[in-house]
């Protein structure tokens, strides 16, 4: 079974260094077979809950000259804090032993 | 020039987030203190309105009932939802990790469902419904310090500052009326006290318990995760306890809620409120934190008062103005923080 969507955002961002908004959304999108606004700004909000929480980290941001989304819109790149890691292996997104 | 462009672009962006934030917990403030209204009426129909004040065990299984036929309506409307949303298949994924994640939900509901109304009830019942409504104006205190202490929520001097504004005012809105009700000549009112006691810790514990869930799952899904869990505990455990043990008539209570018609009416009408008071309160959450969003859903007391007085054309006393003055400043207290710190609500290592 698919993990539920802050889940899938979460491991994604474990395995690699950081992602751009951009990157990571149609990932999600790919994964859940959606597409449009409504999910593109729904994993966005994700992100931005996530983001709030402590469990990832803005670390740096840029406004979209329209190659990413849309033009004029604000973009993030994201990534896992120690805190998400720790979340993650609390919730079971991280297998036991994998750091 | 690019710079300045960004940082009011990054301005705009957490204003916005904090202005939704604050928008759910007030749409909460509204819907709950909505809610009373049928919520009370039900209460005047038959056979409700013929129970004996002092039979207090019909009394408790007809609350039972009613709280498990209004957590099932809720569920409903949530369906609905998050139907409309497209949020059905993340509800499942959420839900059977029960393990890791949905036991939070379970948690949160057994604090606000059992304990906080059951507590409630024993509240009104052994001292007094004034007594009841102060006593859980306390909630966000209970949820803002396990918030603080059990994920290092932040809680700025500014939100400490309107809380306890929030909280004076709903007491001088109650407060007059409870010298009038409390009787410490009562050998049961401590049975009250204690329910008082319950109702704010439950209630304040089921936010701070429902966000730990909430870092890694979706606040709609898991607001419909937890009354999933309130109809389970409600109809697989308590009221099966009830009927094996005592000889209650639960049958007969079940099924005039379900054909009359005016029962049916208000227990829809509660059911509608209560829904979406809840949903709004879990997205407040993720958006402005535990301690902010109960503390703005406090208004509900105000608001409860207004629509009370809508119903029935009685004016509020002079005192209700001083507290809603209280309420509102508390709001504006902590609204104003920068919208910038409400967009990092814990004090997490990077």
């Amino acid at each position: 079974m698919k993990l539920p969507h802050k889940g899938f955002l979460l491991q994604q961002l474990s395995q690699v260094p950081s992602y751009w908004d951009y990157q990571l959304i149609p990932l999600a999108l790919t994964e859940y077979q959606v597409q449009g606004l409504y999910w593109i700004n729904h994993f966005s909000i994700a992100l931005d809950e996530l983001a709030a929480a402590g469990l990832i980290n803005r670390i740096s941001e840029r406004i979209d000259d329209g190659t990413a989304i849309a033009s004029g819109r604000l973009l993030f790149e994201y990534s896992l804090s120690r805190f998400g890691r720790q979340r993650m292996h609390d919730t079971g997104l991280l297998p036991e032993g994998v750091e | 020039m690019a710079s300045a462009e960004l940082n009011a672009a990054l301005h705009r962006h957490y204003l916005r987030n904090q202005r939704w934030g604050f928008f759910w917990a007030l749409c909460t403030a509204v819907l709950w203190g909505a809610w009373y209204i049928p919520g009370t009426a039900v209460w005047y129909e038959e056979p409700f309105i013929s129970i004996d004040q002092n039979d207090h065990g019909l009394r408790l299984a007809a609350t039972a009932v009613m709280t498990w036929i209004h957590a099932i309506m809720v569920l409903l409307f949530l369906l609905l939802w998050n139907g409309m949303l497209g949020k059905i298949a993340d509800f499942g994924r959420t839900i059977v990790r029960f393990r890791r994640i949905s036991k939070w939900y379970a948690l949160a509901s057994l604090c606000g469902g059992p304990m906080a109304i059951f507590g409630s009830y024993m509240a009104m019942g052994y001292v007094g419904p004034v007594f009841a409504a102060i006593t859980s104006l306390f909630y966000p205190v209970v949820g803002a310090l396990l918030a603080r202490l059990w994920y290092q929520e932040k809680i700025s001097a500014s939100a400490a500052l309107g809380m306890a504004i929030i909280i004076m005012g709903g007491v001088v809105i109650y407060g007059p009326a409870l010298f009038g009700e409390a009787d410490f000549r009562d050998n049961y009112a401590w049975l009250g006290y204690l329910g008082g006691v319950m109702a704010a810790v439950g209630w304040g514990a089921e936010g701070a318990v429902a966000a730990r869930a909430m870092d890694v799952s979706d606040p709609d899904v898991g607001i419909q995760c937890r009354f999933s869990f309130e109809c389970l505990f409600w109809g697989l455990l308590v009221l099966p306890l009830i009927y094996l043990l005592t000889e209650l008539p639960l049958g007969s209570l079940i099924w005039v809620m379900i054909t009359d018609k005016m029962i049916l009416i208000w227990m829809l009408l509660a059911s509608i409120a209560h829904a979406y008071c809840y949903t709004a309160f879990y997205k407040s959450f993720s958006l402005i934190g535990v301690g902010r969003g109960e503390a703005i859903g406090n208004l509900h007391g105000v608001f409860a008062v207004l629509f009370v007085m809508a119903f029935t054309l009685q004016l509020p006393a002079w005192y209700f103005l001083v507290g809603l003055t209280l309420t509102v400043i508390g709001s504006f207290v902590m609204f104003r923080e920068p919208a910038e710190s409400v967009a990092e609500l814990r004090e997490a290592e990077t």
